[in-house]
């Protein structure tokens, strides 16, 4: 039903995104791209601390339906074992690349990454999902006046042999992270030590921020023993626990230019990996 | 304008927009993968239902009478410092529920940060929109831009005058970018002007901004900062 007309139209929608330097070309040649460029195209695109913006007014919103249902579906699959959040986490608002990252709704990148994950863990394949939007829009024809859509399952699966994470059961009466408490052996820092973030090449996923990477601090806190993300985002279960430590840094240290009085601090939690001593 | 009319002032054969009344596109997908997930047996009717149930009742309720009671009740303001997670308890918040291991995307992680003369403490988690759910409810829309992630870890004594919130320079401020497991929330101090108030009238004040850390709680107040609030295509029916 596309017409020609509106398939160039579309495709010159796209080609409006602007997803790189304005001085370089697009598809660089290897001599044309920077060590600094390499590093800001590998960044994860969540990781959004400390770059440049002017104020916007704050606003709140009404919750879509779709959107509270969204958040529901996201959490009932972890519940029942199909995967933990730090995978969501890593397909929706890393994975997806900085435009969609950008330029798309908030709970619209949870429900990609819904499609995502059942398509990449074989639940579903794609000519599955791609014929089941077509026949959900197709029972929808027009305006809903006032209708609100419904899903309408077909029937109800036998979930006995699905393949489930043994988290799912074990984390039971627990919680999470209690269920990794005594797993990660003598933590190598204790409250007080001082520490540096380490600059790691981080690619594909990390939760520490760019803005503390080689910063100074000092170890609030032994928070609990887990996994870490960079391990559990791609659902390794036998990954190592290790300790996370909240780690305060003066807002002096971590900007340049800090403009605020200068014992204002700022902290942020990490695993051990991340950390190195500082020898006083 | 109806459609009749608007075809009437175009004969030529230019593509309609979208009418705002039609299924949506994020609609349509949430229901596909929802009606997949119950086919294949990944999860049933009635846990969708029960988890629904759950994301329906979270709210800052609970929240705002915690830290009522610590203001109220010494021995229970220690708890509350020392385990946050049993003081949740005590205004009947769980953080096992509903799944017997918690909200998967909170964990069961929870620490109150109590604000002093000299310390004031503002949330935020800079990766994406970590939030303690269980006790506060879903976060506001401006909690997860990039725009105040950005800029909250940066320029945190800016973005707080954007609250209208002005913080003397024997304050520090504390950012605390939760971006792991653990959820924090914000114990503010007790306002002058109280004294002598029940639990109920103290709960009041302490907005859900108050406990993100953005708005300090003011005898009269019981609004959050903003008044803006957008409003949903199809938002979720009460």
């Amino acid at each position: 039903m596309v017409t020609a007309a509106e398939r160039a139209e579309q495709i010159a929608l796209v080609s409006r995104l602007k997803t790189f330097y304005p001085e370089v070309a697009e598809w660089p040649t290897p001599d044309e791209i920077t060590h600094d460029h390499w590093l800001a195209y590998m960044k994860t695109p969540h990781d959004v601390g400390g770059e440049l913006d002017y104020p916007h007014p704050y606003e709140n919103k009404e919750e879509e339906e779709w959107e509270l249902m969204t958040y529901v579906l996201c959490e009932v699959l972890a519940w029942r074992g199909i995967w933990v959040s730090e995978e969501r986490r890593r397909i929706g608002n890393v994975d997806v690349g900085r435009s969609i990252y950008l330029g798309v709704p908030y709970y619209s990148r949870w429900l990609w990454s819904v499609g995502r994950i059942l398509i990449e863990k074989k639940y579903i394949d794609w000519a599955e999902l791609t014929d089941r939007l077509a026949e959900v829009k197709k029972r929808y024809p027009g305006a809903l006046n006032g209708r609100r859509p419904e899903a309408q399952p077909k029937f109800a699966g036998d979930g006995s042999a699905v393949k489930r994470n043994k988290h799912h059961i074990r984390a039971v009466g627990v919680g999470d992270p209690q269920v990794f408490a005594g797993t990660a052996g003598k933590a190598k820092f204790k409250l007080g030590d001082r520490v540096r973030v380490r600059d790691l090449p981080a690619m594909f996923y990390t939760r520490t921020p760019e803005y503390v990477r080689g910063a100074e601090g000092v170890i609030a806190e032994l928070a609990y023993e887990s996994p870490a993300p960079e391990d559990e985002t791609w659902d390794r279960e036998d990954a190592k626990s290790e300790w996370f430590y909240i780690v305060r840094f003066r807002q002096s240290d971590l900007w340049d230019n800090y403009t605020g009085p200068n014992n204002d601090t700022l902290q942020t939690e990490l695993p051990e990996r991340w950390l190195e001593a500082i020898n006083v | 304008m109806s459609n009749s009319d608007h075809d009437h002032d175009h004969d030529h054969d230019h593509p309609h927009k979208p009418m705002v009344d039609e299924i949506t596109d994020f609609e349509v997908l949430e229901i596909a993968l929802r009606e997949l997930c119950i086919e294949k047996g990944l999860f049933t009717a009635d846990e969708h239902r029960v988890f629904t149930e759950y994301a329906e009742q979270i709210g800052p309720t609970p929240a705002a009478r915690l830290v009522a009671k610590a203001w109220l009740d010494p021995e229970f303001k220690k708890l509350a410092q020392t385990d946050a997670i049993a003081a949740s308890k005590a205004v009947g918040v769980d953080w096992l529920d509903p799944t017997g291991f918690g909200a998967p995307s909170d964990f069961v992680a929870f620490k109150i940060l109590e604000d002093t003369p000299t310390l004031h403490h503002v949330i935020v988690c800079a990766l994406c929109s970590c939030y303690p759910r269980p006790i506060l409810g879903n976060s506001p829309e401006w909690y997860r831009t990039p725009n105040y992630r950005r800029r909250i870890v940066r320029w945190p004594r800016q973005v707080l005058s954007e609250f209208g919130l002005q913080l003397s320079e024997g304050v520090e401020v504390r950012v605390e970018d939760s971006n792991q497991k653990h959820r924090f929330m914000v114990m503010p101090m007790r306002p002058s002007g109280t004294e002598g108030w029940t639990e109920d009238q103290l709960a009041e004040i302490i907005t859900r901004d108050c406990l993100i850390g953005v708005a300090l709680p003011k005898p009269g107040v019981t609004n959050n900062v903003t008044p803006l609030v957008r409003p949903a295509i199809r938002g979720v029916t009460a």
